[in-house]
């Protein structure tokens, strides 16, 4: 997958291409709307990560040149400003996603891999794991084909750790993603422990839970 | 009350008052004023009457065998003239009224009484009358037409003054009309008055610049808030993703691990400050549109499933009592959704373990009233004025909290224009109520 990182903060965009390479794209800079409107004529990517705030160009300019390319690629639009006109605007525009600044990377990935399932239309929406099956369109996790009941925050803990299996998530990360949405006083992980307890419990009247670990100290890991 | 209105009242007043007055008054002037031209007429008869005397002679009226006196009066008995010989040396010149038996009948007439002496020596006395009923008849006549003109003219003059007031207050009403129209200073747009009252102008010309001053700081602080935004949230956003990629990295010893999760919880209050904190200058400067209809139950029912879990953690019953359907027409779904969850998380987090917790809602005459009742530690009863104020922190048991959740819970209030009230009873609960008014 090919990605353009549309990003003048040069410490940033070197954080988001370490993580993309290492989850296997293939990532191109640009730290100007000048260089990104040059790679974007000549190359064909499969997606355009574009933080509006750039020095020389407006991001909602690029936006609408991007829109034009007739591959249709994956856009999410990064941004620090997070001001309601440039939310509505950008997904007025065509932009598949918006992600405000600072975003987790883990829900940055997450959110590329919806808009690649809705875009490129994939068509199983079923992740197999361990004798067990996360089918992310109907929102329903069985395990040989049996359903297992789980409730709505269950099943997007689970579905978050299968999407980054093999990699610690900390109990903020699990937090932000489950409940980042709503603006809080405080945070309390122990929500997240009464969760995975649950999950746990109910997962193992089917099968043996080992693959799902608990780091000591720092949060858990789905094994694969 | 309107100016226009108090104007026309006031005119209208005085010009009945300045009428009630005429109408007391007019009745002895208008006597008085016939006296005086009855006084008048009398003189000048006796003077013709004289002047008849000295060329004709007193013979023409009296002769001899007459008794030495004259009397004539008219049918109606309304004038007399009379002369008559008096002892020499009586003296008279008066008007007066005085009563006068003519033909068995008393009348009063007002009487000129004059004595004069003839060449010959003889003394006599001439009295002229005029029937009073008749000067009093002459006055009535007058007063009554007095009175159907005054009417006439207090009437036209308050309805011209209706017509002018509003035809002068006009621009005034109209710069009402356009503050009226003005939700927000952002919403109001200058414009020009045609009028030549320099008040008026002066007045529309200040609200102008005023409103300017006002959407010019207002804009200031927009763009404040998009650099702090920005300026702030970029090195966060740089912390964070660096961050979890050292948290990712399969080389990292364990031991740092922790280190960088406390690292992550420590960014994270960073960011929660900075974002409670622009959330909330963000709805002050009007950045949130308030353009959904948003069912109040609906909300409510929405919050509670998505913290319902929290509650079961904490083996708290929480219940809903919702009677009424209320839709506030022009709202903000997401802000209401973050007030109302602060707010049962609130209940939740300060509550005991198998504590309770009622969010109920009825109309109340004409609003909404959203209860939010717990039975948690509850606020001391001097604290309660204070717990809406900025990082004031009552009681934070995981001392994670940042203190501005109740802020945001009074901002999007405010925002939606609803009454917060809170009460509390230290160790048995608290209750939050917003009151929804009619859309």
């Amino acid at each position: 997958m090919h990605v353009l990182i549309v990003e003048d903060e040069v410490s940033l965009a070197n954080e988001l291409v370490h993580f993309l390479s290492t989850e296997h794209y293939k990532c191109d800079w640009a730290d100007t709307g000048r260089d990104a409107s040059e790679k974007i004529a000549v190359n064909l990517y499969d997606f355009i990560l574009l933080d509006l705030g750039l020095p020389d160009y407006n991001g909602l300019d690029l936006l609408a040149e991007a829109k034009k390319l007739e591959h249709d690629p994956g856009i999410i639009i990064l941004t620090a400003r997070g001001s309601l006109e440039d939310r509505i605007h950008g997904l007025g525009l065509g932009a598949d996603d918006y992600l405000p600044k600072p975003f987790s990377l883990l829900e940055l990935q997450a959110r590329m891999q919806a808009v690649v399932r809705r875009k490129f239309k994939v068509k199983t929406s079923v992740i197999p794991f361990h004798n067990f099956e996360l089918d992310t369109e109907t929102r329903k996790v069985g395990h040989n084909g049996k359903e297992i009941a789980l409730t709505k925050k269950e099943f997007d803990l689970l579905h978050y750790l299968v999407l980054h299996k093999n990699r610690i998530l900390t109990r903020l990360q699990l937090t932000e993603h489950i409940w980042g949405n709503i603006l809080e006083d405080d945070y309390d992980s122990n929500y997240i422990d009464v969760h995975i307890k649950n999950l746990r419990k109910k997962l193992s009247a089917f099968a043996s839970t080992d693959w799902l670990e608990t780091v000591r100290g720092v949060g858990y890991r789905l094994t694969i | 009350m309107r100016l226009q209105s108090k104007l026309t009242l006031f005119s209208a007043a005085s010009k009945i008052t300045i009428l009630l007055l005429l109408v007391l008054l007019l009745p002895p002037l208008i006597h008085k004023v016939a006296l005086r031209n009855t006084d008048n007429r009398l003189k000048e008869k006796k003077d013709r009457v004289l002047q008849i005397i000295e060329e004709q002679g007193i013979e023409q009226f009296i002769s001899e065998g007459d008794n030495g006196a004259y009397g004539s009066y008219n049918l109606l008995k309304e004038e007399f003239i009379s002369i008559e010989e008096v002892n020499p040396g009586t003296a008279a010149d008066t008007i007066e009224n005085s009563l006068r038996k003519v033909e068995n009948e008393v009348v009063e007439y007002r009487v000129l009484s004059l004595t004069f002496e003839m060449v010959g020596g003889e003394t006599y006395l001439l009295e002229i009358g005029r029937s009073l009923a008749t000067i009093r008849e002459g006055g009535d006549t007058l007063q009554k037409y007095a009175l159907y003109f005054l009417v006439a003219v207090v009437l036209l003059t308050v309805f011209i003054d209706l017509a002018f007031s509003k035809i002068i207050l006009q621009p005034f009403t109209l710069i009402v009309k356009r503050l009226q129209r003005i939700g927000h200073p952002g919403t109001f747009k200058p414009q020009q008055l045609r009028t030549s009252t320099d008040d008026f102008i002066y007045l529309n010309n200040t609200i102008n610049s005023m409103m300017g001053q006002i959407q010019h700081a207002f804009l200031k602080e927009k763009e404040f808030i998009g650099n702090v935004s920005h300026e702030l949230l970029t090195p966060i956003s740089i912390l964070q993703t660096r961050l979890e990629n050292l948290l990712s990295d399969p080389t990292m010893p364990e031991h740092l691990l922790e280190k960088l999760v406390d690292n992550q919880k420590t960014l994270h209050r960073l960011k929660s400050i900075i974002q409670a904190l622009l959330l909330i200058s963000r709805i002050e400067n009007e950045q949130y549109l308030k353009n959904e209809p948003v069912n109040i139950k609906q909300l409510a029912e929405d919050v509670v499933e998505e913290i319902a879990e929290r509650a079961e953690v904490r083996d708290i019953s929480l219940e809903m009592d919702l009677k009424d359907t209320w839709v506030l027409k022009e709202a903000n779904y997401s802000l209401l959704f973050t007030m109302l969850f602060n707010v049962v998380n609130n209940a939740i987090k300060y509550n005991r373990n198998q504590g309770k917790i009622l969010v109920s809602g009825q109309q109340v005459k004409d609003t909404y009233e959203l209860c939010i009742t717990d039975t948690g530690v509850g606020i001391p009863e001097e604290q309660v004025p204070h717990i809406f104020s900025r990082f004031k922190r009552l009681h934070a048991p995981d001392g994670e909290s940042h203190g501005l959740g109740l802020p945001i819970v009074q901002t999007v209030a405010q925002f939606h224009k609803l009454k917060l009230t809170v009460n509390s009873v230290l160790n048995q609960g608290t209750t939050f109520c917003f009151s929804f008014p009619k859309a």
